[in-house]
Order: structure tokens, then sequence, then C-alpha cells
């Protein structure tokens, strides 16, 4: 028996302007039954620039408050940005938005001017560093980001007043990470309650697909040649199973053009998502492995402390 | 952020985990705006300090906390702290005009240049940058932004070529209601302060003497004037830490109570750090040594702030504690800020005073615990402030640099 693919929404960067400016649009976006929204899909699916867009995190903040249910993704690239300041963004959208937020990684943006020839991926910084602006360099970014979000474990939180300890710091644990980055870690704010964020990669071909290794970050492909192909609106969804199909509006298009193509979509063909919960949850997604138990401690195991 | 001091946490009224609760932070931005505050403010830095017994540590990155706290409020300012050291400027300019667009014009971005090793660990760098070459890079850095920010009101693109940064390209980012984020300085270098008088609209002193805030609030508005600009376009707000009680008896048993359920080890750390001297080396009962005292060797590689220093040591100068005394003593006026402790109304006179004498354009109220004490500050200070007509009674402007603009002028001097 065939199942049905869900539906996701591909947001291009006047589309971010549209949503958020727009109360009524929040509240039909927030009550759809669809997976996700890409925040800013254009950053880093190859197109050109729009005339107007929004940094993802900035939107993705907005959605988190003015919105209860809607799950979203936010673009990000190393070209501009350095790992270790896009995990703190991740993490912190994950538990403000209670775990419905996620990542999708990309090896270039758009909207970024070109950084300098010898390291275009974040040495534009000037603090010498950075890295070519190809597909490894966003993959390894995808592995810091993963690594920083699980280096501090939710549960080592445990205010525990007769103590006077508040998080079990000893179990929070350097990354070490050394590829196109070096990262000491670890993160200045904890995994989130629902896990590590989901990171997810674009590819419309076979040569767009990520790098590989045993401990891949990647959960989601979205394009043509991953399990989650970009449709454009107006367009009819590609024949062949697939685990879902992201709609996205062309720039010319708006937010409720979009929204009322859904609907159709929902109506006929495909399968609702559950409004609200975490966005790993609702990809059935398990939690990643914990980095593993030979990472270095940051901290001395804390001792209960008196009065003075 | 629970509060300044590493036991806030510890209050029943507060999760464990409230410091990334979402309903912590909304709660935190609707009290502000109860109280017509100009703004709130979050200090940041990209590494983790150790948070076995305090929250103070663990940041939220501020763009997207105080983003979040804007949808849940309509008028209050949100200023983000951001490192000039270790971002792109691209990249922080565009996010922080998306910031400010989506506040509504509400956003200001206050430049620091970040100090620790662990910080330029997490970005491949074995040590931090020397000062000097930290605030050279902070200076072009602003540049670059404020060069972005204008290109995204012209469509125009900019072409930098610095000595630091290239950059040819623009911004697509919608101007925001207040045209670009509020620019804020902290820190007391000399460098800072020219940064400030350049560029800042808004600067976080440290200042524990009315003369000397007096002094520094002239030359910083001194800055501005030379650069071409109004006295009235930068506002200087020192950081006042706070402890609040019904009467002055009980603030200080607050007080007291806050900083005993901390470690002890924490007031000697905060010291050490702040006078880049290991603080547990000295003996306790003792005065500090000369040496401790004794201008810094080396100010390009001391890691902590020079403003934080200079304030401290002139206050140990004056009356020659000994370390513990002084450890005791600095419970009640802070250590590098200035503290407060006692009545609501007391604070009002103490305000009104530096206010009139201009030493301060407003404050930077920094409660014990933020839970209850800024629920103190909005229902208890604020109506008092508004009955000698000292703050408004309500948002009459819409954006923070309104807000600001709304403020009285600069006194002559």
């Amino acid at each position: 028996m065939m199942t049905k693919p869900y539906l996701a929404l591909g947001l291009a960067g006047p589309h971010l302007v549209e949503l958020t400016t727009n109360h009524q649009l929040l509240e039909r976006w927030d009550a759809l039954p669809v997976a996700f929204s890409v925040l800013g899909i254009d950053r880093i699916d190859g197109s050109a620039p729009a005339p107007v867009t929004l940094s993802s995190s900035a939107v993705g903040a907005t959605l988190a408050s003015a919105t209860k249910r809607g799950r979203f993704l936010i673009a990000a690239s190393p070209q501009r940005d350095h790992p270790y300041n896009i995990a703190r963004r991740v993490a912190s959208l994950a538990h403000l938005s209670g775990g419905r937020s996620g990542l999708l990684i990309g090896v270039r943006d758009a909207y970024a001017p070109e950084g300098p020839k010898d390291a275009p991926a974040w040495g534009g910084a000037g603090l010498g560093g950075g890295a070519p602006l190809n597909a490894q360099t966003a993959y390894d970014t995808a592995r810091a980001v993963r690594a920083l979000e699980q280096s501090w474990p939710y549960d080592s939180i445990i205010g525990d007043r007769e103590t006077g300890i508040l998080v079990e710091s000893n179990r929070i644990l350097h990354v070490d990470i050394e590829n196109s980055f070096s990262i000491a870690g670890p993160l200045n704010a904890p995994a989130p309650e629902t896990g590590a964020s989901v990171i997810a990669w674009y590819a419309e071909t076979a040569t767009d697909r990520p790098p590989t290794s045993d401990d891949t970050p990647i959960e989601l492909i979205l394009g043509a040649a991953g399990s989650v192909p970009v449709v454009a609106l107006g367009k009819e969804p590609p024949v062949g199973q697939f685990a879902g199909i992201v709609l996205r509006a062309g720039i010319e298009q708006s937010v409720s053009e979009l929204l009322d193509a859904a609907e159709r979509w929902l109506a006929d063909g495909f399968v609702p998502s559950a409004l609200g919960g975490s966005l790993r949850a609702t990809l059935n997604l398990s939690l990643p492995a914990p980095l593993p138990s030979t990472a270095r401690a940051a901290f001395p195991v804390p001792q209960p402390h008196v009065s003075l | 952020m629970l509060g300044y001091l590493p036991a806030a946490w510890k209050t029943p009224h507060l999760k464990k985990d409230a410091f990334v609760d979402p309903e912590y932070w909304e709660n935190l931005g609707k009290t502000a705006e109860r109280g017509t505050l100009d703004a709130i403010f979050l200090a940041d830095g990209p590494l983790l300090g150790d948070p076995a017994y305090d929250a103070n540590p663990i940041r939220l990155e501020p763009t997207v906390n105080w983003g979040h706290v804007a949808a849940a409020t309509s008028r209050v300012g949100l200023v983000a702290t951001a490192s000039s050291t270790f971002n792109d400027p691209f990249e922080l300019a565009e996010r922080f005009l998306s910031f400010d667009h989506q506040t509504g014009g509400r956003a200001a971005w206050n430049v620091v240049t970040t100090r620790g090793v662990p910080a330029a660990r997490n970005f491949g760098m074995p040590d931090i940058p020397f000062r000097d070459d930290r605030y050279e890079r902070a200076n072009e850095f602003v540049d670059v932004v404020r060069a972005l920010w204008a290109s995204a009101a012209t469509g125009r693109d900019v072409h930098f070529h610095g000595g630091f940064f290239d950059i040819d390209g623009r911004l697509r980012v919608p101007p925001s209601k207040q045209g670009h984020p509020v620019i804020f300085q902290a820190g007391g270098s000399p460098q800072g302060r020219e940064l400030a008088g350049r560029a800042a609209e808004g600067v976080f002193a440290a200042e524990l003497t009315k003369n000397q805030a007096i002094e520094h609030y002239r030359l910083v508005k001194g800055f501005a004037r030379s650069n071409g600009r109004s006295p009235d376009d930068i506002k200087i707000l020192p950081g006042l830490l706070l402890s609040l009680g019904s009467t002055e008896e009980e603030a200080r048993r607050r007080s007291d109570e806050i900083h005993d359920a901390g470690p002890p080890s924490y007031s000697i750390g905060w010291l050490s750090q702040a006078i880049g001297f290991d603080a547990s080396k000295l003996e306790l009962d003792e005065p500090f040594p000369e040496e401790v005292l004794a201008p810094i060797g080396n100010a390009q590689s001391f890691l902590g702030s020079i403003g934080f220093r200079e304030s401290i040591i002139t206050q140990i100068r004056k009356t020659n504690p000994t370390v513990r005394s002084y450890l005791k003593q600095t419970r009640y006026t802070g250590s590098g800020h200035a503290g407060f402790v006692g009545t609501p109304e007391q604070l009002a006179d103490h305000i009104e005073d530096w206010f009139h004498a201009g030493a301060i354009d407003g404050f930077n109220l920094q409660p014990d615990r933020l839970i209850d004490g800024l629920d103190v500050i909005v229902d208890e200070l604020v109506p008092i402030l508004r009955e000698r007509g000292l703050y408004r009674h309500q948002y009459e402007t819409e954006t923070l640099r309104e807000h600001f603009q709304a403020a009285s002028p600069t006194p002559p001097f």
C-alpha cells in the first residue's frame, strides 16, 4: 500500500517579510497541518537573491513566540557564519520554540558577498582560518552544530537547592572538533529538552548529496536527490514514493497563495502532520547518539557548598 | 540571566531550567513594559564558564532570545550584546537589521570585543587578540556594519576594503521602523570611549563614585561633540547592582541571604578576574599589597576590564580595607559596577542626585534576582520617579531611538 507523503512549505526572502508582518497569515500558517516550513529556502538552494529577505533566525525567533504549533527549519551556511554561532542560534530557537525548529545547512549563501578567495567560507571574518566553500565545509559545519548542541546534556540541570548545585557541570563535554573548523566547545546553552535539533541538507542532483561518515548529522535531504522533493507552486507533485514534499512559492507568489495551495493539497493526497510538537517527533526521527564517552569533561565535579 | 547574584536560581519562584524557559523570558519583557522601561539588556559571549552553581554563564543567543520576547511585547527596547571579535560583519549586520525589523524598531546592538581564552578556542584561535587589535578591529567592524545598514536603505552596494574586512555587496533586509538598530558600547577603556564617542548612541559604563561618573560623562559626551555629534545623541547609563527592600534592613537581609546562598569562592573569583590577580592567594585579614594595586604592567594582555579595575583600585585606595572586609563590603557597593542596597525611595533619591549632578542619563539597573527584583523596580521605584516628574507615565514613543530622543537633554558642561 502506498503511504501518503507529508507536506512542507518553502518560503523565500519576500515571504519571510510578508508572513511575519501579517497577523492573519501567522494564524493561518500556525493552523496548517504541515510538517515544517523552510524559512528562506532561496538562501541556500542556488536561487538568485530576491529583492528582500530576513535572517532566518530572526524570523524563527518571531515564529517561536508568535505561534504555538508551526514547525520550521532555519537556513544557514558557513559562507559568512561560524558553526559555534550557528549552533547557538539553533539551540536557542529549539528551547524557545519547544523543539519546533531545526536547521537546513547550505553550502553557499545567496545573499552574502563572496569571502576571500583563499578561504571563502568564514574567511571573511578576518580572523585567519576559514575553509573552502564546498559541501565538505557545510557538512563539517553540520557536524559541529550537532556536537555542540549535544555537549551539555539537558538532564545535567538538577537545581539542587540543598547542595547548591544547579548543574552537574562535570557532565558537560568539550567537543574538540578538528575538521574544516577547530572548536573546543562546549556550547553555552544546554541541549534542548526535545533533543538535538534536526539537521537537513538540500540536494537537487546526486552530486549535491552530502558527504558521508559514520556520525552523519544529516537526517533529512530536501530536493530531487533526497527523500523530500521540492515542488514549485503551480506545478503538480512528482510521481513516486516520497516521505514528503516541499511546496515552494516563487518570489512573485504570495504567502496566502502558498497557504491556499497547501490547504488544497492537504485535502487531496497528503497526510496531515500533527499540529504542534517537536520537529524530531513529527518526522519520527530517533535521537542521535550522544557524544563519545572519551570526550573531555569541561568542568570538575561540583562540590556541595555550605553558606559562609 | 536570572539576576546578577549567582544564587538567584535557588528561589522557589523559579523552575530549575528557567534560563531556557520561553515563559520566563516573555514574563520579564512584559514586566519591563508594564514599567515603561526604555529597554532591557542582555550581556553575551561565545563561551561557557562553569554553570555548576550559577546560571549567569548560561546564554541563549541574544538576538534570538530578544526576538522571541519582542513578539510578546510592543514597546520595550531590546539591547542584544554581540562580539565584534567573533562574528563576520556581514552576517551580524544582516541579523541585527532583521532583528530590528522584526521588533518594530526596538533593537540595539551592544558592541563588545570579548575577553577570554575559552572564546578564542571556540573559533580556532589559541588565544584572544591583544586589546589594541580587538579595538582596531571593533572600529572597522562597526564601520562595515553601519555602511551595510545604510545600503539596506539606499539599495546601493558597499565597497569596503579595510585592514580586516573586504566587502562588496549590500543588505537586502528592509530598513526597520527606526531605520537601523541603536548601537551601544560597553566598557571604560580609552579605546572603548573613543569608539563610543564616534559611533554609539548608548554607553554602559562602570562607575563607583559620582565624581568619577561626572568626569566620564563629560569625557564621552565631549568625544561625541568632537566627532561632530550632539552630546544628546549619546546616552550614558552606568550599571547599578541592586538589592531592594521595603526597609533598608530588609534590603540588607535580602542581599545577605542571596549572597550567603552562593559559593564563597565566587566573590574571590569575581575580584580576581576584575583586578587581574589571583585573589585566593591573598591573606584575607591583611590589606591589599601594593603589587596588586600598582598599575598593570601590560595592558595589552590584561584579560580583565580596565574600566572595572580602575574603579575597584580607586575604591580600595580610598579606605585601605583588608581583603576580607573588602569582599564583605562589596556586597553593598558592588564590584566594578556600583551597588545599591536600600529602599525604592532611597534608590529614587540616588538616581535623582546623580541625574541632577550631570553624571548620568539613566541607569542600567541590575537586580540581584530578576524574578521578584524587576517587579519592585516596576511597581515601586517607577511610580516614585513618575511622581517626581523624572519618568514617563506611559510610552509616548514607539522605537528605542525615539525613547532615547525623548529623554532630557545633556546639561551644559
